[in-house]
């Protein structure tokens, strides 16, 4: 369970979340949906505790993490992995070592558990074939599929997604919504999606909320997202795709 | 209406000078940061590996070239003033004075300023922005152990040979002007290096190397870890990391001259 509660951020004197309330509960997909910039990212980091906030707690599984230091946050991290926006795959590394590379530097598992548990994320993402390539020699989709495989490796209870299917072709898009379904299906995964393109949220979320101009304008099951009357739920539902 | 356009400007001139001090603060724990994980090298000796082999190795032939021209540029200059005063017996001794006290070690540390440093700057600072750096502390990897602790260690390692190369190089091709320029016998030239330079002179050239390592790193490094806005924003944080960092290093070089040249 993930929650924030009155959270207020700045970035210096601009003001970007203006206490804003949100509950994320296990074994369920939450979207986060907003226009580019409105700090659907800043969201993310928020709950990782890679940025504190100017004002209210954010609580991870009951425990306030506001207020930790840098050392205490890493067991709580742990508990979630997160798929950065543009991957933030290491591009010195070959698509194994990626896999690999905070199982080694972070636990205490010996060499043939690592390389099973890679072998296990290889073939779950289909990127047999591939596991000497480097992140440049991949396709948007397959270097997605691999950051995907970085976070579950760790087998955590939660993941976050930014913006999962940004830059993606419609088919690979289609191919990661159904990777991020089929996880909650077969293992009751837990997620948080961050999204500016409504579609995904219909495709996969049980729940959505929406940011606008720093405050959550509405909250709740995604099909009654066509009940709301708010005018820019009204105009995203007719656009589809948000800009500003 | 004035009144309020400088209460503005001194609006903007104190913002500034906060952030200003905000951002010395950051990089105050930063620097600590550096120091305080070294106990963590045996876990990232790959890396250090690395790092010691780009800012060693792969910057030789820059300080080797840079060292050979201005210790062949300063044996033709200083042999011609000194033949005016008929001293050109002197020549090996105040190059090497030259040399070793200053411009080895302060054209090794502009040398490596821009070539270890920019690529401090520029591969950090792509990292930051493609947020790979958020992605080691998401999965638990501290990035000031990982990427800067190894940088930092090696500089340390390697500037002092690479200072002593560049003393070196700079004298030997000093010696090999004032044989074939100035005429003048290489024994007299090197008697009157080596016999004549005292302990203070090594420990003004040396204790350089490790001020200009620590400098050079933690300023790339710490530009690069503050890089925002894309790809336009890595350059402009690399280019001030070489500015910022050769700026500190001309002051540094000042001071460690004076302070030990003073107190020896
Ligand atoms: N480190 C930062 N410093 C200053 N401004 C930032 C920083 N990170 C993000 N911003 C700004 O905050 C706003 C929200 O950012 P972000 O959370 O990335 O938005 P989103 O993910 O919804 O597109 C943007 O306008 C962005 O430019
Ligand atoms: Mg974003």
């Amino acid at each position: 369970m993930i929650e924030l509660q009155n959270v207020t951020l700045r970035y210096g004197d601009r003001q970007i979340l203006d206490g804003i309330s949100l509950a994320i509960e296990d074994s369920k997909i939450k979207a986060v949906l907003g226009p580019s910039g409105v700090g659907k990212s800043t969201i993310l980091k928020l709950i990782l505790g890679l940025l504190k906030p100017n004002n209210g707690r954010i609580l991870i599984d009951g425990v306030d993490i506001t207020s930790m230091k840098e050392s205490q946050l890493y067991p709580i991290r742990k508990k979630m992995g997160i798929v950065f926006q543009g991957n933030a795959l290491f591009d010195s590394l070959t698509i194994s070592e990626n896999l690999g590379f905070f199982l080694r530097e972070n636990e205490k598992l010996s060499e043939d558990e690592i390389e099973e548990r890679v072998r296990e994320q290889i073939e779950f993402a289909s990127l047999e074939g591939y596991e000497d390539s480097l992140p440049e020699d991949l396709s948007g989709g397959m270097k997605k599929r691999v950051a995907i495989g970085r976070a579950l490796i760790f087998r955590p209870g939660m993941i976050l997604f930014d913006e999962p299917t940004a830059g993606l072709d419609p088919v690979s898009s289609k191919k990661i919504l159904g990777l991020i379904g089929s996880l909650r299906k077969k293992s009751g995964l837990g997620a948080v999606l961050v999204t500016h393109i409504i579609d995904d949220v219909f495709q996969v979320a049980d729940s959505v909320a929406v940011l606008y101009k720093g405050k959550i304008i509405f909250d709740d099951d995604t099909e009654k997202l066509h009940d709301s009357n708010h005018p820019f739920i009204q105009s995203i539902l007719s656009d589809k795709i948000l800009e500003q | 209406m004035s009144t309020s356009f400088s209460g503005t400007l001194a609006d903007n001139a104190n913002r500034s000078l906060k952030e200003f001090f905000l951002m010395m603060q950051e990089f105050f724990f930063f620097s600590i940061r550096a120091f305080i994980t070294i106990p963590k090298l045996r876990r990232y000796w790959r890396d250090f590996l690395d790092q010691a082999k780009i800012a060693g190795t792969d910057s030789l032939p820059i300080v080797l070239v840079s060292s050979i021209s201005i210790g062949a540029l300063l044996a033709v200059e200083v042999g011609n003033l000194l033949e005016d005063f008929g001293a050109k017996t002197m020549l090996g001794r105040s190059t090497a004075l030259s040399i070793i006290r200053e411009l080895g070690p302060l054209l090794m540390g502009l040398m490596l300023s821009a070539r270890y440093g920019s690529r401090n700057g520029a591969e950090l600072g792509a990292m930051k922005i493609s947020e790979q750096i958020d992605a080691l502390r998401a999965f638990g990897t501290d990035p000031i152990a990982k990427l800067v602790m190894p940088r930092l260690t090696a500089a340390l390692v390697v500037f002092v040979p690479l200072t002593a190369i560049a003393d070196f190089s700079g004298l030997y091709s000093a010696a090999l002007i004032a044989e074939h320029y100035h005429k003048i016998d290489p024994g007299i030239f090197w008697n009157a290096v080596f016999p004549r330079l005292v302990l203070k002179d090594f420990v003004v050239g040396f204790l350089k190397a490790p001020v200009f390592a620590v400098i050079i790193t933690l300023v790339s490094s710490f530009n690069g870890f503050i890089a925002t806005g894309g790809t336009a924003g890595v350059g402009r944080s690399t280019i001030k990391g070489i500015v910022v960092s050769s700026g500190l290093l001309l002051i540094a070089n000042f001071y460690v001259s004076k302070l030990v040249l003073e107190n020896m």
